[in-house]
């Protein structure tokens, strides 16, 4: 990550964690494997007279066959990242600043549709929250997803059919060849989410961005959909990009978080990292407000106040007025992204040598133990 | 030039100190700060006030400036003018001196320019000298701008007649039609039958058993043109009806009354104004077909279907006095229509957003 | 935890439909639980459940095909008078889920907050009823400045406390909070649930809590009832539930809820439940036993006997 000050601070981990045998990976945060680079990005939008700076400065490296879970509240601008690199911000928003390379291309300055006929849906797919509002209501559910084979891998009716009773098959359509000339009125919520996930796969695409494609669905649906995003990714190799607020859904999915506040990046790191060694006040509060970590006669931990109002220009730290630790420099200036190890960096003054030594709060020590106490285990 | 900054004591800082700071200048302020508990849940916007929104919006839009100026010099104009002209329809002084009828428009001497002097000689005979005329004389010798203006005058008090009656009634009985299951049923079957049969038909039967005239017009118009819009608000109140919050309302033991009023009816405001836009200038358009099958209003009262259908037959010879009441007419229809739309669009609490 | 076993509110299997005739939607079948003074019981279930059907026929805003709903002794379901109807209003309050859809955007806070007070006429001069609506505002943390604004001019945790503020004006001693917390902010829950149980505390209310989310309810209430497809499946007191869950549907519910610690999740194993192939109710028709002190589960006889036959294995 190219940042202005990187500031080596000594890695300090209060628990030992280790990693489970059959996990470790090959190194996959190398630069030459970089699928798609952020650097300095800004989106504004122009909401009547007034503009609102969504993203603010945000860079960042997503590799390739990584899952990168994007995490924030509503306001972050955790959606509007992702689809700046697919072309879908809204008509009133524009990319006022910065770069997004993709395979050899800044696809900030892709401007004609022609263009993004090719990358979207085909290189790069998003699957959106709601399968009913992603689905043609008109139309069979298999022409659907054949019409996205027919028109980027240029097959045959005949093929792309057999392709598609194929896809779905994968994706857990029980008898797919029969279903496939039904619509999706006649589809659960869950079994849409599916298809929209088979036309999402159908050309094979780099990047797979799900947009918190379980929120709308209950909780056993979500759990098999999950399941499935991350089967197919062994198989189909690609990277995924996954939005949500649901900490749980991270711990699932993700081997690097984002955490988003007020558009921009605060704090990224592999998922141990995030979860185990925090370093941003804001991750902080985030995870102290779990329900698994309090007590029952407690209070549960909030953060008061709102996030801050992105039509005026943010001064110094944007989480600072509703920080419970923060300093008086955090109403001055912006502080920079800080190392904490190669992998992870958390944009708090925190982090300063000059800073007062502090430990991350007592309800979010030892988490691991905690959760390991709280978890439900039947046979 | 650096700026030397402001030592911090409570959380504000003027921005414009920011950009100057240097890494060093930093260093006393790593100590935790004050801050006021209170803060974070006031609101720093404006106080939201719903009509000063609705008339913001609505003037923000250029074209309703314009088209405001327009209606609101015709409705002086209409209102007014016939009481300084005194005309009614009912004497024409000029009646007997022909060559004050069919006089043009005074401002025509214009196109004289364009002639040579014979032409514009006899040119000059058609246009009226001793009156100063915007808009010409007609066969009677009476100032087209005098009959304009009491004609319109009449249609407006029609359009704005019939609409108040029929907006009220099917307001009302639109209100009670969403909410009562029972009614629905029977006013349902009322209305599949009514609706098929088309309005205008309707009102040229009502017409000519009644006769023409002017009450006689309105009653025709209003006996079945509250249908519609009772209807409309009917399918309205059904949508509302069991939001969240109107079940709120009712877990905290709300009386009907104050449901319509406070939680439907002010919802239906965007959708009311649209309504009056659409349902003012089609009044106006139905008496001009009326009048001209000869089922409106009575041609001793002036109305623009009046003065359209007198006119008609002079469309050839002078025909300033058929294309300007024609003119007269779509201006006050197509601003009515745009106005009713623009404000529509402004009364819906979307639009206030930011 | 519930002192005195005094019931405040008993279900009595219950039926309630959508519709008529040939078209009828059974959502609720059969249901019967009571409620106990100062407890915070949990109806949790996924969407079509039928829990939000319930929580809105105790408020009478759905009405009940069979059976009835008492409260305190004293039936409120089926037809009232004016003046006993207007008792229920008084006496049970509901939270709705949906901050941006459960206020009437065009009114201001205030009259929002005393629309209870105006029906009932509940204060004797205009000062009195501000007072009320002031206090009521300063006790879910938000300001008497407010009492002007619109709804659209806060945020969703903020409009969540107006309308408990709402409701708590009433000053009922029984509420139904249906899915308070769903649609808010991670972060930004806590703040109810806060208040919640703060108010539980201070003014001895009894509350059921209707959710989807286990984890939340995990922390909150004392008992828990599980709710599938009409028919609650499992109750029992909350860590008796979760250290014994019987019914299979209740264990796919545990399993599948994402646990926020990356190496738990990485070893999970979901438990899939499919209700075809785990119930064979052809022959016998399951019914609600107690499996356990005070833990109820669904079940025909061969089931019942299979769990008892699990429960004694797992002790030894």
């Amino acid at each position: 990550m190219n940042e202005k000050e990187i500031v080596e601070t000594p890695v300090t981990t209060t628990e030992k964690v280790s990693t489970p045998v059959e996990e470790i990976k090959k190194d996959i945060y190398s630069t030459d494997n970089v699928v798609i680079s952020l650097k300095n990005v800004e989106v504004q939008f122009q909401v009547r007279a007034r503009v609102l700076t969504a993203i603010r400065n945000v860079s960042l490296d997503i590799y390739d066959g990584e899952s990168i879970a994007i995490v924030g509240e509503s306001g972050s601008g955790k959606s509007v990242l992702t689809k700046t690199f697919t072309g879908m911000l809204d008509d009133n928003g524009k990319i006022t600043s910065g770069e997004i390379w993709f395979e050899g291309m800044d696809l900030s300055k892709v401007e004609t549709s022609a263009a993004w006929a090719k990358i979207r849906g085909v290189k790069i797919a998003t699957v959106f929250q709601d399968p009913m509002t992603s689905l043609n209501p008109i139309k069979s559910i298999g022409s659907q997803i054949a019409e996205v084979i027919i028109k980027h891998q240029h097959k045959s009716k005949e093929e792309a059919r057999l392709m598609s009773i194929e896809l779905m098959n994968k994706v857990g359509i029980p008898n797919a060849e029969q279903r496939y000339g039904e619509y999706p009125f006649q589809y659960s919520g869950g079994m849409r989410q599916r298809i929209v996930i088979a036309i999402a796969l159908a050309c094979h695409p780099k990047i797979l961005i799900c947009d918190e494609p379980t929120t709308a669905l209950d909780v056993t649906i979500q759990a098999q959909i999950i399941k499935l995003v991350k089967d197919l990714q062994k198989e189909y190799n690609y990277t995924t990009v996954y939005i949500t607020h649901d900490l749980g859904v991270v711990a699932s999915v993700a081997d690097r978080v984002a955490v988003l506040y007020a558009g921009q990046i605060i704090e990224i790191g592999k998922v141990e990292e995030i979860f185990y060694d925090p370093r941003h006040p804001y991750t902080w509060a985030l995870l102290s407000s779990l329900p698994q970590l309090a007590e029952r006669g407690d209070k549960l931990f909030s953060i008061e106040g709102t996030p801050p109002s992105l039509y005026h220009k943010v001064v110094g730290d944007a989480f600072a007025p509703r920080n419970q630790f923060a300093l008086k420099v955090d109403f001055v200036k912006e502080p920079p992204m800080f190392q904490v190890t190669s992998t992870h960096f958390a944009k708090t003054w925190l982090l300063d040598p000059r800073a007062p030594k502090i430990e991350k709060p007592i309800t979010i020590q030892d988490l691991h133990k905690k959760m390991q106490k709280r978890d439900v285990k039947f046979d | 030039m650096k700026k030397k900054y402001i030592p911090i004591n409570e959380p504000v800082v003027k921005p414009a100190v920011v950009e100057e700071i240097s890494d060093k200048d930093l260093d006393g302020l790593f100590v935790y700060a004050q801050k006021d508990s209170g803060d974070s849940e006031k609101i720093d916007a404006p106080r939201y006030s719903y009509w000063r929104s609705v008339f913001r919006v609505f003037f923000s839009r250029k074209l309703n400036w314009v088209m405001f100026g327009i209606l609101l010099v015709i409705l002086l104009l209409a209102f007014i003018w016939p009481a300084i002209s005194g005309y009614d329809g009912s004497s024409h002084p000029y009646i007997n001196t022909p060559s004050e009828h069919y006089l043009m428009p005074s401002w025509y001497s214009v196109f004289t320019i364009f002639m040579n002097s014979e032409d514009a000689a006899e040119f000059m005979t058609k246009v009226s000298t001793t009156r100063l005329s915007l808009f010409g004389t007609d066969q009677t010798g009476d100032q087209l701008w005098d009959v304009i203006w009491s004609g319109t005058k009449t249609s407006l008090e029609l359009a704005f007649i019939c609409t108040a009656i029929n907006m009220t009634v099917g307001i009302i009985v639109g209100a009670v039609w969403g909410y009562s299951k029972k009614f629905d049923k029977i006013m349902t079957e009322v209305y599949n039958v009514i609706a098929n049969v088309p309005f205008l038909l309707i009102i040229m039967i009502f017409m000519y058993v009644m006769g023409r005239g002017f009450w006689n017009l309105v009653i025709a118009m209003t006996v079945t043109g509250w249908m519609g819009i009772a209807y409309f608000i009917r399918t309205q109140v059904i949508i509302i009806r069991d939001r969240e919050y109107n079940l709120a309302s009712r877990c905290l033991g709300t009386p009907i009354s104050r449901m319509v009023t406070k939680n439907i009816l002010p919802y239906l405001t965007s959708v009311i104004v649209t309504i009056v836009a659409n349902e003012l200038p089609s009044y106006i358009s139905y008496e001009v077909f009326l009048t001209y099958l000869g089922v409106g209003l009575d041609p001793s009262k002036p109305s623009l279907g009046v003065t359209i259908n007198t006119y008609t037959t002079y469309m050839d010879q002078n025909p300033h006095l058929f294309w300007i009441p024609v003119g007269v007419a779509a201006l006050v229809t197509i601003t009515l229509y745009v106005i009713g739309q623009s404000l529509g669009d402004a009364s819906d609490p979307r639009t206030h957003m930011m | 935890m519930a002192n005195e076993k005094e019931v405040v509110l008993s279900v009595r299997n219950i039926d309630i439909n959508y519709g008529e005739g040939k078209h009828v939607f059974k959502a609720v079948k059969d249901v019967s639980f009571d409620i106990y003074k100062g407890e915070t019981f949990a109806l949790v279930g996924e969407s079509g459940s039928g829990k939000t059907t319930i929580g809105r026929a105790i408020v009478r805003i759905n009405p009940v095909a069979n059976g009835e709903i008492l409260y305190k002794g004293k039936k409120i379901s089926g037809n009232l008078s004016r003046k006993e109807d207007l008792e229920v209003v008084k006496k049970i309050q509901m939270i709705f889920q949906d901050p941006a859809a459960s206020l009437n955007e065009r009114a201001t806070v205030e009259y929002i907050v005393s629309e209870g007070l105006i029906n009932f006429h509940l204060y004797n001069s205009e000062e009195e009823r501000h007072e009320k609506c002031e206090k009521a505002l300063k006790d879910v943390g938000l300001l008497p400045e407010h009492l002007t604004r619109y709804p659209h001019e806060f945020s969703g945790g903020q409009r969540q406390r107006i309308g408990i503020a709402r409701s708590l004006v009433m000053e009922p001693d029984f509420i139904v909070a249906d899915e308070p917390i769903s649609a808010l902010d991670v972060s930004i829950r806590a703040q109810v649930l806060n208040l919640l149980k703060k108010f539980q505390a201070e003014r001895g209310l009894t509350y059921l809590f209707i959710a989807h989310d286990l984890s939340v309810v995990r922390f909150i209430s004392d008992r828990i009832a599980v709710i599938s497809k009409g028919r609650i499946v499992e109750l029992a007191e909350t860590e008796e539930l979760f250290k014994n869950p019987i019914h299979p549907y209740t264990r796919s519910l545990m399993s599948a809820i994402p646990i926020p610690d990356p190496i738990i999740e990485k070893r999970k194993q979901l438990y899939e439940y499919e209700p075809a192939k785990e119930h064979d109710y052809s022959v016998e028709e399951p019914t609600f036993q107690e499996i356990l002190p005070n833990h109820f589960v669904l079940a025909n006889s061969a089931e019942f006997a299979k769990y008892k036959a699990k429960l004694v294995g797992n002790k030894k």
